[in-house]
């Protein structure tokens, strides 16, 4: 038994990535790990709340911005899941939220795999000072208490859409980049890597066509479960009053539910349906990419990702 | 490499870190458009006495002497005044502090035993129902947010079993008659419950899956194996040597997570006004009191720096492999 | 320092004692409900949502410091409330008179006082406290010097004799001295040092037990908890029925409400707006609701100097905007019901209130009518635009879009508010984005520029709209200075500068005629409201909710009198 280390400096968690690049690019696909019914049932569950965000507009009964009834009504035929401390529909703002935080959640995720991406890259590929210098800021970005920055960042910054996409993604990417760093390292190492390099292709090139294709599915499981952080922070930082004013999103109807006293009201749907929406999302994220993780490369178990995240760091495998 | 080169390692990656979170404190903070003395307003506050206000705190020195400035007023445990009530921010956030600790520690407690009892009993029945409902029921509170964890706990809970909502001690306890030690400590554990609950759930799917993960690596190895041949019977081997082992992952985890998890509490204390570390950071945000919200924050990360070296030194007394790496 | 709720009470009032007639002992029985038999003891438990934020008088936001510093220190004069409505009477000062140029006046105390720690209270502290307040009011004493306009100086010519000396005869100056806190000169005197700058920094709830006068003493204070106060047994009035009272605060109006239905709590001294229904069903809980000092509005940046968008400037402009804006909704959705349409700034808790303004109309297709008139034509996206103009602040055409400022710090959801008025100016071909200010002091901020200075018109030039409330006084004094240039970069939210009615303000100040003095209110009034320089949505109502097993509890007289807690008892 010899789990991962546990901190940043323990040079690499990714030590122990074994070369999954002997594997054809997309066979992990066929791997058990991927058809295992959770992962089924997580990338149903996702493809639902992609698919309710993309036609949000035509779904939503009523317009989530105004009174459609009275004040906490309970759910009824007209309205399924009631109203909110505004008279609006409950199932209508659901839909709206769905399309703020998915777009949130996968926008911040892109930021988190765009810099851990180039981070992992550079890294890896050029190896010697640049290396070491990327990988202790990244130790030291792995240090810094993720949820306070964010309350600050967002306090400092104000209280946009943007602000957040980008605060998450900035302080996101760190997993991502140690993970491709690691997997760049070993494709690097194959011989026809260096046969090409022997034969002159440049740099670029390199990456671009044959170590880029190498490390992209690992990226994809990486984002999966970005997302699911960046939704999770969402929430959180508008629970604090520090979301953006102006958009509906799950984080803002359960923050919502608190400030409109939803429990002195008895309005039990305006609290419970916002939370489910995110713990389901969160849930098929986790599942998914783990999945996926696990299919690429089985060994990669114990606390990979970083453990240091107060919450939903990825989960240690084994949900079978 | 000998353990004490790796200590000495470790320690000083620590303290280059306390540095690194100190320069990130001070940019972060000077990037925000105005400065503590434009905040202030106040009918006296005319531009001459701004002025003086700003030579007072050294504001209209470089940025480089300002940096020097901060760091040697760190170094002297002066973390500035609060911009609200211009007390010393440290003497502020005491009383804060001493409250978040024990519902977070209490908190933290009941989510490690309840994560390694279900880790333990789910590694022990693997593939049963059993495992797979403690699995997906760690699984799925691992996914909730913490404050709707709280919301649901105010509005399905507490009504239920009696316990308070708010705060953190009965007002009335004590006031005209005296109260005795144990009718006050009964009175902050029933005050701490919900919340300490609230956040141990969130948190015991993480040790529940990992205890469970360590568990199986080590329930197949050889001495288990051997163990198993010799006859002992499933439960004790579990116990005596899976358990045992399994540890290591298990506290360096608790460590790790230890100087994360009163961040985590922010929204938990803000759920149930419980007058901690997260309700005087939500005071500091909507005051706009950057000199607070510096502090906590620095505090904060000063508080996952030390527990990361802890799991760090704990690691290379349990495991002492990993100096060879 | 701006907009408490129900700060400092009010500036007062009653022109008829300003005139200078005597005045009467304090009316101590409150217009108590019932005439069960009243049981002395118990303790009051109080839950609140607004924290005391400091029981220091220089220093303080909340009206629950306000009401904290009722209780505990003395003051000459505070209000009552009536049949009649609001009158004023004596606390500490059991009559006083007013010399015949006006300029003097004379209390006499109640002899024989003492401090909670024994010393002699007289007026020699009364004395001290405005002499030492006058002398720092440009610095650490500002916020209470505001009682003490036009006073030169104060002396005691005996124990219970103080006269003030003013300079000029002031119309309200009982209403001004109902907000003075006498403090106690041996504990504070230590602190002037050389500029008083701690007189401003002293934190008196630090200093357990806290030396008082006032009717309770603080035993314990907890900004975010439980601060308790126990009945002062040297208080010179009549003292607390309840053995103790204890005010504990809130930040989740659920848990407050829970422990008011479960027994937890006795009084809720301000009822959330969603919180009011589902407690009307509860038959062991009273509900009180009186009409509110509040009044929520929209705040239109009015500097003349002002650097953007200046089509903001036309009141036609605000008018038309403002006839878009559904109050009624406002009402329904975000206070439950529990408000009414206002028309003035003073709001209707002043007996000066002009009642012939307005009212404005909800008729959005009038005010849609009046900016096509004006040429502000809809651009493809439905959004208005305002054509170039040139001059000295020549401007290039842009789309009528604006930010509006919110603070986070209001006793209502500012957040729905604000969706309402959103979706009117939508219709109206305006957009609006919301930026959150922050608390009331960080908001302000956003309105007046760091660089604020009054003396060279410095300030208001970025800021275009906020949405904000304020609250009222019963003399509309208050509320009409804060419009005047003398206010800039302090409570002046508007930037207006308008020497016409600054002068307006100058004069009724010194009237001491109550018709006359009322014809050149409401003629400020209307200036306002001609001008738009906000647009006035709703008022309030004050809901409280109290156990039925407490009686003596007279809503309206929160943070007005020491009655308002020693009067509550247990039913017999």
């Amino acid at each position: 038994m010899n789990p991962t280390p546990p901190t940043a400096s323990h040079q690499d968690a990714a030590v122990a990535i074994p070369a999954t690049v002997t594997q054809p690019r997309f066979r992990f696909l066929r791997s058990p790990a991927i058809r295992r019914p959770a992962t089924v049932i997580g990338l149903a569950m996702l493809l639902f709340f992609v698919l309710v965000a993309i036609f949000a507009s035509r779904l939503e009964p009523f317009n989530p911005n105004v009174k459609s009834g009275a004040i906490y009504a309970p759910p009824s035929s007209h309205h399924l899941l009631g109203t909110d401390d505004a008279g609006a529909d409950m199932l209508s703002l659901l839909i709206a939220g769905s399309r703020v935080s998915l777009i949130v959640g996968f926008a911040a995720a892109l930021v988190a795999i765009l810099i851990g991406g180039a981070v992992g890259l550079l890294s890896g590929f050029f190896g010697g000072r640049i290396d070491s210098i990327l990988m202790r800021i990244t130790d030291y970005v792995l240090v810094i208490p993720d949820i306070p920055l964010m309350i600050i960042v967002a306090a400092l910054f104000g209280r946009h859409l943007l602000n957040i996409i980008i605060i998450i993604g900035a302080i996101y990417w760190t997993s991502t980049a140690r993970l491709v760093r690691a997997q760049v390292k070993s494709v690097r190492e194959r011989t026809y890597v260096k046969r090409v390099r022997a034969v002159g292709a440049g740099n670029s090139r390199l990456i671009g066509r044959h170590i880029l294709p190498q490390v992209a599915p690992l990226l994809i499981a990486n984002t999966v479960l970005m997302v699911a952080v960046a939704i999770f922070a969402e929430t959180y930082i508008t629970f604090l009053g520090l979301g953006d004013p102006s958009l509906i999103s799950w984080g803002k109807l359960i923050e919502n539910s608190f400030r409109g006293d939803a429990t002195l009201n008895g309005a039990w749907w305006a609290i419970v349906a916002p939370g489910v929406c995110v713990t389901l999302v969160v849930l098929a994220c986790t599942m998914v990419g783990q999945s996926m993780e696990d299919a690429l490369n089985p060994r990669l178990r114990v606390g990979h990702l970083s453990v240091r995240r107060f919450r939903l760091r990825s989960i240690p495998a084994d949900v079978e | 490499m000998r353990s004490a080169d790796y200590v000495i390692k470790r320690v000083l990656f620590a303290v280059v870190t306390v540095f690194v979170a100190v320069t990130l404190n001070f940019v972060l903070f000077r990037a925000v458009p105005g400065d503590a003395v434009s905040a202030l307003r106040c009918r006296a506050c005319t531009q001459q006495f701004k002025e003086a206000e700003r030579r007072e705190l050294g504001l209209d020195k470089p940025l480089v002497a300002q940096y020097w400035l901060y760091v040697e007023g760190l170094l002297h445990g002066n973390m500035g005044s609060s911009l609200r009530t211009e007390q010393p921010v440290l003497g502020e956030l005491w009383v804060p502090i001493a409250n978040t600790m024990p519902m977070v520690i209490l908190g933290t407690l009941f989510s490690i035993v309840i994560g390694i009892l279900v880790g333990v009993t789910s590694a022990w029945r693997r593939d049963t129902l059993l495992d797979k409902t403690g699995l997906y029921t760690a699984l799925g509170f691992y996914s909730m947010p913490t404050q709707w964890l709280g919301l649901l706990m105010v509005f399905f809970v507490a009504g239920a079993i009696h316990l308070p909502t708010s705060g953190i001690r009965d007002p009335t306890l004590g006031l005209l008659t005296h109260a005795s030690t144990w009718a006050v400590i009964v009175d902050r554990l029933r005050h701490m419950a919900l919340p300490s609950i609230t956040l141990g759930l969130s948190l015991y799917g993480e040790y529940a899956l990992i205890t469970r993960s360590a568990m199986l690596e080590t329930l197949g190895e050889d001495y288990v194996l051997t163990a198993r041949a010799k006859g002992l019977r499933n439960l004790p081997i579990v116990w005596a040597h899976g358990f045992r082992n399994a540890l290591l992952p298990i506290i360096t985890l608790v460590a790790l997570s230890l100087g994360t998890i009163i961040a985590g509490a922010i929204t938990v204390e803000y759920v149930f006004s419980y007058p901690g570390i997260g309700l005087a950071t939500v005071e500091a945000i909507d005051q706009r009191d950057w000199p607070v919200l510096q502090a906590i924050f620095l505090l904060l990360t000063l508080s996952v720096i030390v527990f990361n070296l802890v799991a760090d030194l704990l690691y290379v007394k349990l495991d002492p492999r990993v100096v060879d790496q | 320092m701006i907009r408490p709720m129900r700060m400092a009470t009010m500036v007062v009032a009653l022109a008829v004692l300003a005139a200078g007639c005597s005045g009467k002992k304090a009316v101590t029985t409150p217009s108590s409900s019932g005439s069960a038999a009243v049981k002395k003891g118990g303790i009051l438990r109080i839950g609140t949502t607004s924290a005391i934020d400091s029981l220091n008088p220089y220093n303080y936001i909340e009206t629950q410091a306000t009401n904290a510093m009722i209780m505990i220190y003395p003051q000459l004069v505070q209000y009552a409330h009536g049949p009649d409505g609001f009158t004023i009477v004596g606390d500490f000062a059991d009559s006083w008179s007013t010399s015949t140029d006006g300029k003097d006046l004379t209390f006499k105390l109640k002899p024989n006082a003492k401090w909670s720690d024994g010393q002699a209270l007289t007026a020699d502290d009364a004395a001290w406290t405005i002499n030492t307040t006058v002398k720092y009011q440009n610095g650490p004493t500002a916020e209470m010097a505001s009682a003490l306009t036009h006073v030169k100086s104060a002396d005691a010519s005996d124990a219970s004799t103080l006269v003030i000396h003013y300079d000029a005869p002031v119309g309200n100056a009982l209403a001004q001295l109902e907000q003075l806190w006498i403090l106690p000169r041996h504990v504070w005197e230590p602190l002037i040092g050389t500029n008083g700058h701690d007189l401003k920094t002293f934190h008196p709830e630090q200093h357990l037990p806290m030396v008082v006068g006032g009717a309770y003493s603080v035993k314990q204070y907890e900004k975010k908890g439980t601060t308790e106060f126990i009945p002062n047994p040297n208080f010179y009035g009549p003292k607390s029925y309840a053995e103790a009272v204890t005010l504990t605060y809130y930040t989740n109006s659920d848990s407050m409400i829970a422990d008011l239905e479960h027994g937890q709590l006795d009084w809720v001294d301000q009822v959330p707006f969603n919180a009011v229904n589902p407690l009307t069903k509860d038959t062991s809980i009273v509900i009180d609701k009186v009409p509110g000092s509040e009044t929520t509005n929209i705040t239109w940046n009015s500097n003349p100097r002002k650097l953007k968008n200046r089509e903001l400037l036309d009141p036609q402009v605000k008018k038309a905007l403002s006839m878009c804006v559904d109050r009624d909704q406002i009402i329904s959705v975000v206070f439950s019901g529990y408000a009414s349409k206002v028309e003035s700034l003073v709001g209707d808790i002043s007996p000066l209130e002009n009642p012939n303004l307005g009212p404005l109309q909800h008729d959005c297709a009038g005010g849609n009518a009046t900016l096509d008139q004006l040429g502000y034509t809809k651009g493809s996206d439905g959004i208005r635009v305002v054509p170039a103009t040139t001059g000295q602040y020549a401007q290039p055409a842009h789309p009528m879009s604006y930010e509006i400022v919110t603070p986070t710090t209001t006793d209502f959801n500012v957040d729905r508010e604000f969706d309402i008025v959103k979706q009117g100016f939508a219709a109206a071909g305006v957009k609006v984005t919301q930026k959150v200010g922050g608390d009331s002091t960080a908001s302000y901020a956003l309105e007046t520029d760091d660089n604020c200075d009054a003396s060279t018109s410095t300030g208001y030039a970025h800021f275009d709209i906020a949405m904000w409330d304020w609250a009222g006084y019963i003399d509309p004094d208050f509320m009409l200075s804060v419009v005047t240039k003398g206010q800039w970069c302090s409570w002046s939210d508007t930037g207006w500068d308008n020497p016409a009615y600054d002068k307006l303000y100058d004069q009724q100040g010194a009237t001491v005629d109550p018709e006359a003095r009322k014809q050149i209110v409401y003629q400020m009034q209307q200036m306002i409201y001609d001008n738009w320089l906000y647009t006035q949505l709703i008022n309030e109502q004050y809901i409280d909710a109290h156990s039925k097993t407490w009686i003596g509890i007279d809503a309206d007289l929160n943070a007005y009198a020491k009655t308002y807690y020693t009067a509550v008892h247990q039913t017999g």
